[in-house]
């Protein structure tokens, strides 16, 4: 009965895997945990299944159906050939291999969020210069400034005048023939960059709501302390060293582990809890009031800025230089205050580590926020409605200064931070031994990279492509001093949900603070009269209230019209939009929580 | 491209594919990972399927397997009979579930067989502390080994049996995100 029984199992396994779709044949093929020749085994008598059905029901069907299946065959034949060439355009694929296998998959996620931040910038260059610029290029004015080799780095000068910036842009319909057909570069340049908005919107949901979906929907009920043991070995670490290092980690862990079951939960006196209260309160009111010093620091530089800016045009190197001050500040504070926050980190005894850490990148989260919101602030109340020329321009050169010096400063903090200390770990203090790779820190610097890049699309469309190098030069830079300098990380990281933290911090502060950015100044400010491609208008949105308006005398387009009046300006709509998603919101939440109780009652019962 | 290859018959590569995550290139160069290991052993032409096994010692030997802790285990698991001693099939076998595109649950249900060091479909005590051990590169204490032992087989177990099934074992992987 035994063996009947199995060969039933299989005449069933046979018959469900035939009357599946090829594809998904395959996927379950691929899923079984059989052997190889198994699963060859079951694979030829499934084939042979289909041919059988497809012959009794080839005589009654016409010939058509089988040219069908014949052509569905060839086509999967050449997607799957042109997802092994796909598979070459896969960016430092080795490299990231080589850098999983030396220092573990922690250290390798930061790398991955590096490249999947430079894929946002590549493409926002791509649309940018095809529809952008390339049309500018038909429609260029000629440039009589001269180049000297400061403009790299303020930005300003020569390349005042090129596409590089907002003010360069004409507001007219270029069309290289006479009545010809016409690019509209207004309707194109709001376009494209809200288009592009739209489209970062939607993968950054999708990827935080597929990695959240993995990672942190099935809470952990145990302590973990199990899964910890049995789920920690990283298969990916291929080096010696690593390996042994993992071990010891593991060893210290568990040792730790032990020890924490015989200590007794310590019940701090109410007095020890007072004090400890008034510490922690004490270092949020410091961190809190450096974050207030900075940002005024920054405010009243940027003011002073803005004075000598109006007060002079001269063009020679003093004043090109004093407008590098504002970044070189910002760069300055945004590395050195992160270490005071670890050291007063290290002088609030928290009561786990990983408080300490969570804590530690919160105040530095706090840190940056502030400082990128109040130059916001100067740019969009100050620079936007002072008396200048061609504010925008003068944003994207600011914002230009601001990546370029973040860049150097990235360089050089990798060039202190490890090489040096590696130097001084390895010959004269001993006893610090080899730097260990900052996740979080690097992490965060990226994040404020590309905020700012973000914020600067508008003002300058080719920023992204500037960025794009830089993350490049970043990537090799941050990999050789890796493999040089660093040992892999002592603490254990819990990678998967650093993952979903890093697209969530990159989601909520940053690229939320960047729509509202890009709302405020497409709604609300009024463009310069001079210069770029909305010149005159009351807003830049008036550009698109005016395009409909002259769709309204054409009968072909009254649907555009339509959508636009009832849809987009409509605040009926989208309240009706927010309702549904908060219901179904509370209705997937309401599932979760019922799955959840029942979890709980089946547990029960297998116990019992 | 083309089909300029003749190692292996279409079909034969074709059964490859839709058996393991690997695409036709991939096969081809595991192939050649295989053969470097021994060239005198394996023949250049698979088409008649021979009955070729390559020794444990070679497949240690792989820079992949060569540090980790539990390569004897992982090869006793993919081959056919439990040595360690895996024929071309196994090989594939092997690295198509420890690739990143195998799914979690492959490679849950294979991890558990790693860890079950007396093959009882069950990871009872004895299994752990050894699992422990090779974790640790035996820098623990035996009463530490025990402990830590006591405590996994307390949490994970679920229908109280006092070893650690498949199903327990699955359950605990759903939870742990951080499981390679």
């Amino acid at each position: 009965t035994c063996i009947s029984h199995g060969f039933y199992a299989e005449e069933k396994l046979l018959e469900s895997l035939a009357s599946m779709s090829t594809s998904e044949r395959i996927k379950a093929i691929q899923k079984m945990p059989e052997t190889m020749k198994k699963k060859r085994e079951i694979r030829n008598k499934v084939l042979k299944e289909i041919t059988k059905k497809s012959r009794r029901h080839s005589n009654q069907l016409p010939c058509c159906t089988q040219c069908l299946h014949g052509t569905a065959v060839s086509f999967r034949r050449f997607g799957n050939s042109l997802s092994e060439y796909f598979h070459l355009l896969q960016l430092w694929h080795e490299t990231l291999k080589i850098i999983g296998a030396e220092f573990g998959t922690s250290v390798l996620s930061y790398f991955i969020f590096l490249k999947w931040l430079l894929t946002f910038n590549i493409f926002s260059f791509l649309i940018n210069f095809s529809f952008i610029t390339i049309p500018q290029f038909v429609a260029a004015e000629s440039n009589n400034l001269s180049f000297t080799g400061l403009e790299l780095f303020t930005g300003a000068g020569y390349f005042q005048q090129t596409v590089l910036y907002y003010g360069f842009y004409t507001n007219a319909t270029i069309s290289k023939i006479k009545n010809g057909p016409s690019y509209n570069m207004q309707l194109a340049y709001i376009f494209t960059i809200g288009i592009y908005f739209v489209i970062c919107f939607l993968i950054l949901v999708f990827s935080i709501a597929k990695s959240f979906c993995r990672n942190f929907v099935n809470p952990q009920t145990y302590s973990g302390k199990a899964s910890k043991l049995l789920c920690a070995w990283d298969f990916n670490i291929i080096n010696e060293k690593a390996v042994k290092l993992k071990q010891k980690n593991l060893s210290t862990q568990i040792k730790e582990d032990l020890t924490e079951v015989n200590k007794e939960v310590l019940n701090f006196s109410i007095k020890e809890r007072v004090v400890r209260i008034v510490i922690h309160l004490l270092s949020w009111v410091a961190s809190l009031g450096i974050a207030v010093a900075a940002c005024a620091g920054v405010y009243f530089l940027s003011i002073n800025n803005l004075k000598l800016f109006v007060k002079g045009h001269k063009n020679d190197l003093e004043s090109q230089a004093a407008m590098l001050v504002l970044p070189i500040v910002a760069s300055l504070l945004n590395a050195f205050i992160p270490f005071f926050y670890s050291w007063l980190g290290h002088l609030e005894k928290f009561q786990t580590p990983g408080h300490l850490i969570y804590v530690t990148i919160t105040r530095n989260i706090i840190l940056k926020i502030s400082v990128v919101g109040i130059l916001c602030y100067y740019w969009l109340n100050i620079v936007a409605t002072s008396e200048l020329q061609c504010w925008e321009t003068l944003v994207g050169q600011d914002i230009y200064r601001l990546v370029l010096v973040d860049f150097i400063f990235c360089l050089l903090g990798s060039f202190f931070g490890e090489f040096l200390r590696r130097i001084i770990g390895t010959t004269v203090c001993v006893r610090l031994g080899l730097p260990e790779f900052d996740i979080g820190r690097n992490a965060l610097d990226s994040i404020y990279a590309q905020t700012l890049t973000w914020i600067g699309i508008l003002f300058s469309p080719l920023l992204p492509g500037i960025q794009m190098i830089s993350f490049s030069i970043v990537f090799y830079v941050k990999k050789v001093s890796l493999m040089m300098n660093c040992q892999p990380p002592r603490k254990v990281w819990r990678t998967a949900q650093m993952t979903t933290s890093f697209m969530f911090l990159l989601f909520f502060p940053s690229f939320l603070g960047v729509l509202s950015v890009f709302g405020v100044t497409v709604w609300r400010l009024k463009p310069s009269e001079e210069c770029g491609p909305f010149r005159g208008l009351s807003s830049m949105y008036a550009a698109v209230s005016e395009w409909v308006k002259i769709l309204e005398n054409y009968t072909a387009s009254k649907w555009v019209v339509w959508i636009y009046h009832n849809l987009i300006t409509s605040e009926l709509f989208f309240f009706i939009l927010s309702t549904l998603v908060l219901i179904i919101t509370y209705l997937y939440w309401q599932i979760i929580e019922g799955r959840k109780t029942i979890t709980k009652l089946l547990h029960k019962q297998i116990v019992n | 491209m083309g089909n300029k290859q003749t190692i292996f018959t279409p079909e034969q590569l074709d059964a490859y594919q839709d058996c393991t995550f690997f695409t036709r290139k991939e096969i081809l160069r595991l192939f050649y990972r295989y053969r470097d290991l021994a060239p005198q052993l394996v023949p250049l032409d698979y088409t008649d399927k021979p009955a070729v096994t390559l020794p444990y010692e070679l497949i240690a030997g792989m820079p992949e397997l060569k540090d980790n802790p539990f390569r004897q285990r992982i090869a006793e698991v993919f081959s056919e009979d439990g040595d360690g001693n895996l024929t071309l099939d196994d090989f594939l076998d092997m690295f198509s579930v420890l690739s990143e595109m195998a799914p979690r649950d492959l490679k849950a249900y294979y991890a558990f067989k790693i860890y079950d060091f007396n093959n009882d479909d069950y990871i009872c005590k004895s299994d752990l502390e050894k699992t422990v051990n090779k974790l640790t590169r035996n820098e623990l204490t035996p009463e530490e080994v025990r402990l830590a032992c006591e405590k996994v087989i307390y949490e994970a177990d679920a229908d109280n049996d006092g070893k650690l099934s498949l199903e327990d074992f699955q359950q605990m992987i759903i939870r742990a995100p951080d499981f390679l």
